[in-house]
């Protein structure tokens, strides 16, 4: 895999609005890439400048080691799949595909062959001749998929190609989108806001924020090793520990897994408020003294009744429960101890009568692991609103979540 | 930089030809009007050379204070008329069935296309005194056989009415079509009668329809002309027939200009009002949403 | 609680309003008597004369020129404006170019053409079927360019932007995406200004001239002076022409599928 589509130092405004501010970034051929992003992050916007939309104030585009950042749309090897959808109304199914081939001047024997081999792909060869008013939503996305592949783009842009689609359907396009990719094997260029789709179909995803990119790396690499509270608390659920590093601990070489080699691994003891005795691995190597942000994942806890025997590295805490919503396959729990309010999540893997289930305002445990905590290289208390919390009481202001807030509290930082 | 200069070029390339058209043969001759009130008259029916303030002196005619207030009076009552029956209309209209309220629109619609003058013949015959409806009053003894109900105010209000009536309903529907009905719902749980519900509830919401509606009926009743013209009388006259009179008759046109003058600057504050009430109501956004 | 019945009651009685006076009128072209007072006998007296009058043939031959020049020429014009309202929709340019657009609509037709009646003088135009041509075409464009304009409200420009994403210049764009799309709401706005040019009395007296007598300008002096019965049946005509349109044109748009959402 090559460095194959390249973003150099790209900037665009609106007004006073970054949309976009220097951003650098290079996706690889044949890769499944995604902008993750609230509203108003710039996401859209840069897959409007590869697209030819948008002209960016500054910087590059380069596609294939070629320059394009001052071709009109029509002369760039992209295409793009719309929000909604835009599939010309006026002409039948047959017909939208086969727009990009008819306008390239293709040889009509050329065309026809492409379109059908396109029908085939999304298995609509029976409906060809239908208008798209007179399709279902599945079946106009497929459309638009088809009509954007069938002139064989180097990139092919999604813009939230979900975001019109119910619950259902949505899951089963996210199954077949994974498909075609798989197939057609082109670089896919896939903006959402949705973590859940970033997440399921991406071989790499830059979250962004105010125009810039926030972090950039595997699904599993921003789940489990987020760089800032913004990632930790935008990409599934989180909570926040605010302390200091009170004492490195010695070394500690541990057996990593079959391989028996030994790893050698640091712990921190951490001065964090309410909390004396918590340990964090520390693979930062932040000095005694300084400042830590700690993100620890709801599901990385484990709540109980009775207080589990201690163990090395393991952290334990008490607490009493204050909200319990029970989903079927797992068990959301709030727990409150000092001014934390701690959400834990537990898998219900085993038959779930048979036991006593921990209710309300019971005095209970929490424990995790140190490995499992996380250390945060940028925090701002703003994306605590970010994390959903029950509220405490009735006609408590949501905390929003839009661009403008984010934006007011990167000046206030 | 470049692209946005070709795009300011395309902009003015599909702006110019309906901007410079209308420039040159709407707002040139409004403005000539103000001109030519102060131009003098020739006998010949042409307009002088030099500035005159003579216009302005025969317009303090002691008639046209009559005629004025007559124009003004006849108007609102016409727009109240239509109002009060379309508005109504619209409600009934935006809550039957589709199949229903394409019917009732499509026969609404029907005299809006129909021939103006035809549809003010209409009246004519229907009116006059050995049409049909004289016969019917007679024998009902609603009225006497002398009693005229053509050439008099009666008969303007009435065909004016007739005429603007779809101006009227047309935006009052449309604003009812999109009226939440569930809010009526919501008032009456709450305890408000229909009466009430309709009044507190519907009203405020097509507000911006009656606002349309108003503006619709009530300017060009202003400048009403044919229908007083053809089925009003010597007492029924208004500003527009005064202006067609020193066009057609008198051939004053400066004369005709200074009631034109006039009568544009009473159009020009109802319109100016409402359209500042209806830009408060719904602010457009100008700046184009990024990336959502 | 039962609803109330008075929107029912006051709707057919204002369609009965409408719709009294044209029956009347339709029955009367068919009396051979002069005024409807009193039936004598069911004949087709009056349309065979109206067939004799030379007059009204060469007013409609007026009009019909007049009503399909100004309807291309608006036509054009309207589109354009509309277009250009639409896509720079906020810019300072269309806000002067919308209240230019807007205002011929709502101000009494009087005052058109009295002002451009004193223009065409000024100008030393001769008036003539050109000067109500040009006329009509200055009212039709605001027509059209509302109608085209209501169109575009619901038109997604992401499909302007995915003609070009697939390749396709701006020439192309135009031919085989834009006006295709737009075609409906031009079509409806052409045959608004046709209607409104074809209707038109007090403009088209205004910069009359001589030997340019129009249909509505024909009509309006038989009705001042003279020849109701004639009128009678010449108006039943054109009320069974605007009918027949109206009810074809409704028929048809309804056909037509709606904009996909």
């Amino acid at each position: 895999m090559s460095e194959f589509l390249e973003f150099q130092d790209v900037s665009k405004h609106y007004g006073d609005v970054k949309a976009v501010d220097h951003v650098s970034l290079t996706v690889k051929q044949g890769e499944f890439f995604s902008l993750l992003g609230p509203s108003g992050c710039g996401k859209t916007t840069l897959l409007r400048i590869l697209a030819g939309f948008e002209q960016p104030d500054t910087g590059r585009v380069l596609l294939g080691g070629e320059d394009v950042t001052d071709l009109p749309p029509y002369e760039r090897k992209v295409n793009t799949i719309f929000q909604s959808y835009a599939l010309f109304p006026h002409l039948s199914v047959w017909d939208n595909i086969a727009f990009g081939l008819k306008v390239a001047k293709r040889p009509k024997k050329e065309i026809k062959e492409e379109v059908a081999k396109m029908l085939t792909l999304i298995q609509m060869e029976d409906q060809a001749w239908k208008k798209p008013d007179q399709i279902s939503g599945g079946q106009k996305q497929r459309v638009a998929i088809a009509r954007a592949l069938v002139n064989k783009p180097r990139v092919l842009l999604l813009d939230e190609p979900l975001a019109a689609l119910d619950l259902k359907l949505r899951q089963r396009m996210l199954i077949e989108l994974d498909l075609i990719h798989d197939e057609v094997g082109i670089t896919f260029l896939y903006v959402t806001h949705d973590q859940g789709e970033a997440m399921s179909l991406s071989d790499r995803i830059a979250v962004m924020k105010l125009g810039k990119i926030e972090q950039l790396g595997t699904p599993e690499e921003i789940y489990e090793a987020p760089r800032s509270s913004f990632v930790a608390a935008f990409i599934g659920d989180t909570n926040f520990f605010d302390g200091t590093v009170a004492e490195p601990l010695e070394k500690d070489s541990v057996l990593n897994g079959f391989l028996a080699a030994a790893v050698d691994k640091d712990y921190s003891r951490l001065k964090i408020e309410d909390f004396p005795d918590l340990e964090c691995f520390n693979d930062k190597q932040i000095k005694e003294g300084e400042r830590v942000f700690l993100s620890i994942r709801p599901e990385k806890m484990r709540i109980s009744r009775e207080r589990p025997a201690t163990t090395p590295h393991l952290n334990i805490i008490a607490g009493t429960v204050e909200d319990v919503i029970y989903l079927g396959s797992q068990t959301k729990y709030w727990v409150r101890t000092g001014d934390y309010r701690i959400s834990i999540i537990r898998q219900h893997s085993r038959f779930l009568l048979d036991e006593k289930p921990i209710r309300w305002h019971e005095e209970v445990w929490i424990s995790w692991h140190a490995d499992d905590g996380f250390m945060l290289e940028k925090y701002s208390a703003q994306d605590e609103n970010l994390i959903q919390l029950p509220p405490e009481e009735v006609g408590e202001n949501p905390p929003s979540l839009n661009g403008a807030d984010l934006a007011g509290s990167a000046t206030a930082q | 930089m470049k692209a946005q200069r070709r795009v300011r070029v395309f902009e003015w390339l599909v702006t110019l030809p309906s901007l410079v058209w209308l420039l040159v043969l709407f707002l040139i001759p409004t403005v000539l009007v103000f001109a030519i009130t102060f131009k003098p008259a020739t006998p010949y029916g042409g307009i002088g050379s030099g500035w005159t303030l003579e216009t302005l002196r025969t317009l303090g005619n002691p008639n046209y204070p009559a005629i004025v207030w007559r124009t003004i009076w006849l108007s609102v009552v016409v727009t109240a008329l239509c109002i009060v029956l379309a508005t109504p209309m619209g409600y009934y209209m935006a809550r039957i069935s589709p199949r229903r309220r394409q019917m009732v629109l499509l026969l609404v619609i029907l005299p809006f296309w129909t021939s103006f003058l035809v549809r003010i013949f209409a009246w004519k015959v229907l009116l006059h005194p050995e049409g049909l409806l004289k016969q019917l009053l007679v024998f009902l003894h609603l009225c006497t056989p002398d009693t005229s109900l053509l050439y008099n105010t009666f008969a303007v209000l009435l065909v004016m009415v007739y005429t603007e009536l779809p101006f009227a309903i047309l935006p009052i529907y449309a604003a009812s079509e999109k009226f939440d009905f569930r809010l009526i719902e919501a008032a009456k749980d709450l305890g408000a009668t229909s009466f009430r519900a309709f009044r507190a509830v519907f009203l405020p919401g097509i507000r911006v329809g009656l606002l349309t509606a108003f503006l619709m009926v009530f300017i060009p009743s202003l400048g009403s002309y044919v229908i007083p013209d053809i089925v009003g009388g010597p007492t029924s006259e208004m500003i527009g027939n005064k202006i067609a009179q020193r066009t057609f008759v008198d051939r004053n046109l400066p004369h005709a200009a200074g009631l034109s003058a006039l009568l544009t600057l009473a159009v020009l504050i109802p319109m100016i009002t409402i359209t500042t009430l209806r830009r408060k109501e719904s602010p457009k956004d100008a700046l184009r949403e990024e990336g959502v | 609680m039962k609803p109330s019945r008075v929107p029912m009651i006051v709707t057919w009685a204002v369609i009965l309003f409408f719709y009294l006076p044209i029956v009347i009128l339709v029955a009367n072209s068919f009396n051979s008597s002069r005024f409807g007072g009193s039936w004598e006998s069911t004949s087709l007296k009056w349309y065979i004369r109206l067939m004799q009058e030379d007059d009204i043939w060469h007013a409609l031959q007026n009009t019909l020129f007049i009503a399909l020049s100004a309807t291309l020429v608006s036509m054009v014009l309207g589109t354009s404006a509309a277009f250009a309202l639409h896509r720079f929709a906020g810019s300072r340019l269309q806000k002067l170019h919308y209240s230019i657009i807007y205002t011929p609509l709502v101000l009494p037709e009087i005052l058109m053409g009295l002002s451009m009646l004193l223009f065409f003088v000024a100008l030393k135009v001769q008036l003539g079927l050109v000067t109500i041509a040009i006329a009509h075409v200055t009212f039709c464009l605001s027509y059209v360019a509302m109608t085209v304009l209501a169109r575009l409200q619901d038109f997604d420009f992401a499909i302007v932007e995915a003609a070009q994403d697939l390749g396709a210049g701006w020439w192309t764009t135009v031919w085989r995406v834009l006006l295709p799309m737009l075609a409906p709401g031009i079509l409806a706005g052409g045959l608004l200004a046709f209607t409104l040019s074809i209707d038109d009395f007090v403009i088209s007296f205004f910069v009359a001239g001589p030997g340019s007598t129009t249909l509505p300008i024909k009509i309006y002096s038989m009705i001042k002076y003279g020849a109701p019965p004639l009128i009678n049946a010449l108006s039943t005509i054109l009320l069974v022409i605007t009918f027949t349109c109206v009810i074809v044109s409704q028929y048809l748009t309804q056909q037509e599928p709606k904009a996909a959402k």
